[in-house]
């Protein structure tokens, strides 16, 4: 069915109705169950926290682009019996729309139910199922190369967050930097614009790791909160190398000023500040209430930073060690 | 079912609604529409055969010609009988914009 | 020669005449009972291998082309396949969930693939039932207004439901809602298991009295349409939806009928699932010519006549499927399964004395204009 033939239909029913119609030619035929024709029957397990995130149904060129990309997080072993199983299967490039992506903010569409969550997006179309175990599946007409690591990456953001939100954490827009001594991790929160791209550059420059510019994970650990090292980076943090948890430092929410200026957060708002940097899960009704608890759960410590473009502030954290949960409200 | 005037210059196709196939020398005919099936003859299946679309009738009556070793008057006849009844029946259709076109050669 | 001689030419002479293509196992409902064998895997049938096979079956004077799935809408090249079937003269019928079936989809069905028939699935008389099989909510109302659609475009309909324990006190409300929509309704009174063994499926079997009570309710129905003798439908119909005719063999699977799943995998039919070819590395022609496990199947139908006759005249209403017995039985297709018993015991029951039971008409199932 052309895409042609498709802008015809679509004016004929509700589309705003239609999951998927931003994307799909006939979002009639989004697939409600996990099947189809795989590409081939490659497999790669991910060790990500939560993990391993074992996919099947590869071909050897997706294989490729896979391990490529993501490094020694492909060294996982295979646990069939942990962690979540995702499927690749064959879509068609006559299954999605075209249109001209320059100046085109890259965005999912997701739909979420009861017991699944559908995703849309660039020549993507995912689903996950809890059956009553959480499981993956991903359509794509991407045969390989960097094209189809992207669209895998994307979908493994979306995978990570909910598997993360069922393990008691959370996926968190945020920066991640260890401590200068290396033995634990601050996480600096905020939207696109907030800063975190500016300070990872800062913490680099001073001589920090930064885990990751873009999303880290914050998990629950036997003696307080733990920070885990995610794949999925902007312009700061390492894509291929696995590391371990370090214990949670401190967090912060960010906001760039002209001065540095460091205050507690109220556990309120704490909370409020990590729902609203939650990818993906703080959207989803069914299980927004579950991120709600884990963060109730984590208590971490959190304060708002203010922060200036001389560095200033890094005395002022180091300064204020994180106890290992909140104290009560100011 | 109104009448379909055939004569060796029409060129014929099987109605849209039609499906056929041979089975050992014989057709079996499906109409879609009336959800029926019928099995007809030899002769109906060489037919079938030779409703093409973009050939005239004169020329099936050489071609059986040769194949049945038969009168060329009576099998014209019989053919142009035949060919209107199945054209009648609405199995067969006449193809307006073939039947329009020179026939060099036959 | 009238069809049903015709018929059994077919399976006398192992002539190729129907065939059923699984097109992809993508699906856009989620049905509990799907016998889909989801986890095969293989190398998918490109469409120029499937434009070839098209016109290898023509050749082969193959009348009836089934398009199925999975739903068949959702291979990328539904409506190039289907026309392609179209312009090589194929009595198409085409076997979808409706979900899809609406707007320009429907429209392009109906002039470019012009099936004979698009069979769709119903699965219980409200909302409630039906969507607990698809398990994607809206699907009843859906399916109810596409089938309005449908109709009023022209395309002829027929509507299939599998009886199970979630349905099997809609029957007389599901064929009400049908007959209003001036659509057949047939009834398949058995679940199947599913492709690769799994017996989840039979976990929402019907009970004995709802099989009993939907046979007396078809029984009602004949007569009252003036039907006499035993009514026609009830058995199990081929691929093809023809009846069986009287022959040395059982059943035509292998003799005049295959199907094959999106892998190139070749069936004696869709119920029977044991591969006796594979279109990557054979031709059709090859295959129906030289494959020795088709020879065996062909012989294995006519031993399962022989295990039908057995019953006597009773043994007819069994509806013995061997491809259903090799699925039960851990692969014997001669073992009679229990649903084939009850079946003939409840049919028996309904049609009381020998005379009516032996009076089996067989039909096309006629379409509703």
């Amino acid at each position: 069915m052309s895409a042609a033939g498709a802008f015809g239909a679509l004016s004929e029913l509700d589309e705003t109705a239609l999951f998927g119609a931003g994307f799909l030619v006939n979002p009639d035929l989004f697939p409600a169950r996990r099947s189809g024709e795989t590409w081939g029957t490659r497999e790669v397990a991910l060790g990500l926290p939560g993990g391993p995130y074992r996919f099947t149904g590869l071909n050897s060129a997706q294989e490729e682009a896979v391990r490529h990309r993501f490094g020694a997080y492909c060294d996982a072993p295979a646990a069939p019996s942990e962690g979540v199983e995702s499927t690749l299967f064959r879509a068609s490039e006559a299954d999605f729309r075209t249109f001209d992506v320059r100046g085109w903010e890259y965005g999912l569409d997701l739909d979420a139910a009861p017991d699944s969550l559908r995703l849309a997006g660039l020549r993507l179309v995912g689903r996950l199922d809890w059956r009553p175990r959480l499981l993956g599946a991903l359509w794509t007409p991407d045969a390989g190369g960097q094209p189809f690591a992207g669209i895998f990456e994307n979908f493994l953001r979306v995978l990570t967050a909910y598997r993360l939100q069922e393990l008691g954490g959370a996926v968190l827009h945020c920066a991640g930097v260890a401590t200068l001594d290396g033995d634990r991790a601050r996480l600096f929160l905020g939207r696109s614009g907030a800063g975190k791209s500016t300070l990872s550059r800062l913490a680099q420059e001073r001589g920090a790791t930064v885990l990751s510019d873009d999303l880290n994970a914050l998990m629950p650990g036997a003696a307080g909160p733990k920070v885990e090292k995610l794949p999925f980076t902007g312009d700061y943090g390492d894509t291929r190398t696995p590391a371990p948890p370090l214990p949670l430092a401190g967090l912060y929410r960010l906001e760039k000023s002209a001065d540095d200026e460091l205050r507690l957060l109220s556990r309120a708002e704490a909370v409020a500040c990590l729902l609203a940097c939650s990818p993906y899960v703080n959207a989803d009704p069914h299980r927004r209430d579950g991120l709600l608890v884990n963060f109730m759960h984590l208590r971490p410590p959190a304060w708002s930073l203010r922060f200036s473009l001389g560095g200033a502030f890094w005395p002022i954290l180091d300064r204020w060690q994180a106890p290992s949960s909140i104290p009560p409200a100011s | 079912m109104a009448s379909t005037v055939i004569d060796p210059a029409s060129v014929l196709k099987p109605a849209r609604d039609i499906r056929w196939r041979r089975i050992d020398g014989e057709a079996v005919v499906i109409r879609q529409r009336a959800g029926e099936v019928l099995v007809m003859n030899e002769v109906a299946a060489r037919i079938l055969d030779l409703a093409d679309g973009r050939t005239p009738v004169s020329a099936w009556i050489e071609i059986l010609a040769q194949e049945y070793d038969a009168d060329r008057e009576a099998l014209e006849r019989d053919v142009l009988a035949f060919t209107a009844e199945l054209a009648a029946e609405g199995m067969l259709e006449v193809d307006p914009i073939e039947a329009g076109k020179t026939t060099d050669g036959l | 020669m009238g069809f049903e001689q015709v018929l059994q030419k077919t399976w006398r002479e192992n002539i190729l005449f129907s065939v059923l293509v699984e097109l992809t196992y993508r699906c856009n409902l989620d049905c509990f009972f799907c016998y889909n064998d989801l986890g095969l895997r293989g190398e998918p049938l490109r469409t120029e291998q499937y434009l070839d096979f098209f016109a290898e079956l023509r050749d082969l004077q193959v009348l009836h082309l089934t398009l199925s799935g999975g739903e068949p809408l959702a291979h990328p090249d539904f409506l190039r396949l289907g026309a392609w079937a179209r312009e090589l003269g194929f009595v198409v019928r085409v076997k979808s969930n409706g979900h899809a079936l609406r707007g320009e989809m429907a429209r392009r069905i109906r002039d470019e693939v012009d099936p004979y028939l698009v069979e769709v699935s119903l699965h219980g008389a409200n909302a409630a039932t039906h969507d607990r099989q698809t398990r994607v909510p809206g699907s009843f109302d859906r399916l109810l207004a596409n089938l309005r659609e449908a109709l009023d475009l022209g395309l002829r309909i027929k509507i299939n439901s599998t009886m199970t324990a979630w349905n099997e006190d809609e029957i007389e409300a599901m064929l009400a809602l049908t007959d209003d929509l001036g659509v057949p309704l047939q009834f398949d009174p058995e679940v199947t298991l599913r492709d690769d063994g799994d017996r989840e499926p039979l976990s929402i079997s019907p009970s004995r009295a709802g099989v009993a009570r939907l046979f007396a309710v078809q029984a009602e129905r004949a007569r009252a349409a003036g039907v006499t003798g035993a009514p026609f439908a009830i058995g199990k119909g081929g691929d093809d939806g023809t009846m069986p005719a009287p022959a040395a063999k059982h059943c035509g699977a292998g003799s005049s009928g295959v199907a094959v799943d999106p892998y190139g995998n070749v069936y004696p039919c869709v119920q029977w699932r044991r591969p006796v070819g594979n279109l990557h590395r054979q031709s059709i022609r090859e295959i129906w010519a030289d494959s020795g496990a088709l020879r065996e199947i062909r012989d294995l139908t006519v031993e399962a006549k022989g295990v039908v006759d057995a019953y006597g005249p009773a043994g007819a209403l069994m509806s013995f499927c061997p491809g259903s017995a090799a699925a039960h039985g851990n692969g014997d297709p001669l073992r009679v399964y229990p649903e084939a018993l009850r079946r003939m015991e409840l049919l028996g029951e309904v049609f009381g004395g020998e005379e009516e039971r032996s009076a089996k008409r067989r039909a096309i199932l006629p379409v509703v204009p």
